[in-house]
């Protein structure tokens, strides 16, 4: 009987396939936290906006698109120390059937979401402003502790 | 073997035609633009695009189903839309048809519109569109006509592959990016869009209607606007803001 000599795998190949196994799982576990709601909710009569979240050296910068709000309206509220809630009224309802949807019934008058955020942040000198529908919230980021070099 | 993409041809193909491309990217420019203008001219649902490699999904519309990424065509003009995200996976293989079709029904030019991103811009009232084309003389026509030309950097996505066929092929293709948010719908990015493509093309498109519809298609557009954003990044378009090597 002949065995094939298997060539024994280096550390790095090792590595290299857990990494990769890692991102798989990784990519798999937000696709399937993300990908598989509807935009909309029934119950609380809202949609939710489009959200982005960008991490600088210095902050924390959150956009949302809020197409159709009335302005006043807006509220950005600390929920936790980690995640704030953006809710924003409409100027008018909207229905599936603006869509052109007949098989679904429910009509929509804010926005509202939920957003994490993944860095520890100073939440009372928060900044928010509104500028062609974009909402902008900033947040200045909590220093650690600085480690002298030898 | 079946050909792992097909175009579907339902009505004649218009020749010597300009083909727009507008397929879902940064900010939705090129498919908001271009379904604008396939409104504004009434054009046919002309032909559409099948392949395994794209999702199993058909889009109902009045009732009826049609292929998420479809070619509208009348008056001289081609138009290729998607209402679907279309997986990085399947971006080659569609984009090399769409370029070969294109050149078997002799397209005069190709013109791709899309969005190049731009970090602040909503602090920015009228975005800027630039340009680049498939071959120098070209890029000297729109040099004349006053476009800003997309000197260096990288392009990523629909539009790269087009003006890498196109040069290939040397088939005459320019793309239009305006200045756009990366992951927000930007209608108005569009309209400018729009605008420069009147220098290029006999194509004189009021964008009124556009602009006032802005918020609507912002609300309307949040769902195809995600799961671009997805395919975005799985095609690393974050590569757009890196510096080329020239030396």
């Amino acid at each position: 009987m002949t065995h094939k000599r298997q060539r024994k795998r280096s550390i790095f190949d090792i590595m290299s396939d857990y990494v990769e196994d890692f991102k798989t799982w990784a990519e798999e576990m937000i696709e399937s936290a993300t990908s598989e709601r509807p935009s909309w909710d029934i119950e609380s009569c809202s949609l939710e906006p489009l959200c982005n979240i960008f991490v600088t050296t210095k902050e924390v910068v959150v956009t949302a698109d809020l197409p159709c709000i009335e302005p006043k309206t807006v509220r950005v509220e600390a929920i936790g120390e980690d995640l704030i809630e953006i809710e924003a009224k409409m100027k008018r309802k909207v229905h599936f059937d603006d869509f052109g949807i007949t098989h679904r019934k429910g009509e929509f008058s804010a926005f509202l979401c939920q957003t994490r955020i993944p860095v520890p942040i100073k939440l009372e000198q928060m900044k928010v402003s509104l500028k062609h529908g974009i909402l902008e919230i900033r947040l200045p980021r909590k220093k650690g502790y600085e480690i002298k070099v030898e | 073997m079946s050909q792992p993409v097909r175009i579907i041809e339902k009505k004649p193909i218009p020749t010597e035609a300009l083909m727009l491309h507008g397929l879902p990217d940064v900010g939705l420019v090129g498919l908001i633009a271009t379904s604008y203008i396939i409104s504004e001219l009434d054009l046919d649902e002309i032909a559409y695009v099948d392949s395994d490699l794209l999702p199993p999904v058909v889009v109902l519309h009045e009732g009826l189903p049609h292929a998420p990424l479809r070619i509208y065509g009348g008056k001289n003009i081609i138009a290729t839309i998607s209402e679907m995200a279309i997986p990085a996976a399947a971006i080659h293989p569609v984009m090399r048809k769409l370029t070969d079709w294109a050149q078997s029904k002799k397209v005069k030019m190709i013109l791709s519109i899309g969005g190049m991103p731009l970090e602040n811009r909503q602090d920015i009232k009228e975005p800027k569109v630039f340009c680049a084309a498939s071959n120098r003389d070209l890029l000297d026509m729109l040099d004349k006509k006053g476009l800003n030309i997309l000197k260096e950097g990288y392009m990523v996505g629909p539009q790269a592959l087009t003006m890498r066929y196109c040069a290939e092929r040397k088939l005459s293709a320019i793309v239009l990016l305006a200045q756009s948010f990366y992951n927000y719908p930007d209608p108005e990015a569009a309209a400018v869009a729009i605008n420069e493509l009147a220098k290029i093309a006999e194509l004189k498109i009021d964008i009124s209607k556009l602009l006032e519809k802005g918020e609507e298609i912002r609300l309307r557009a949040r769902d195809i606007m995600k799961r671009t954003q997805r395919e975005l990044t799985q095609m690393k378009k974050s590569r757009e803001y890196d510096l080329p090597l020239y030396v």
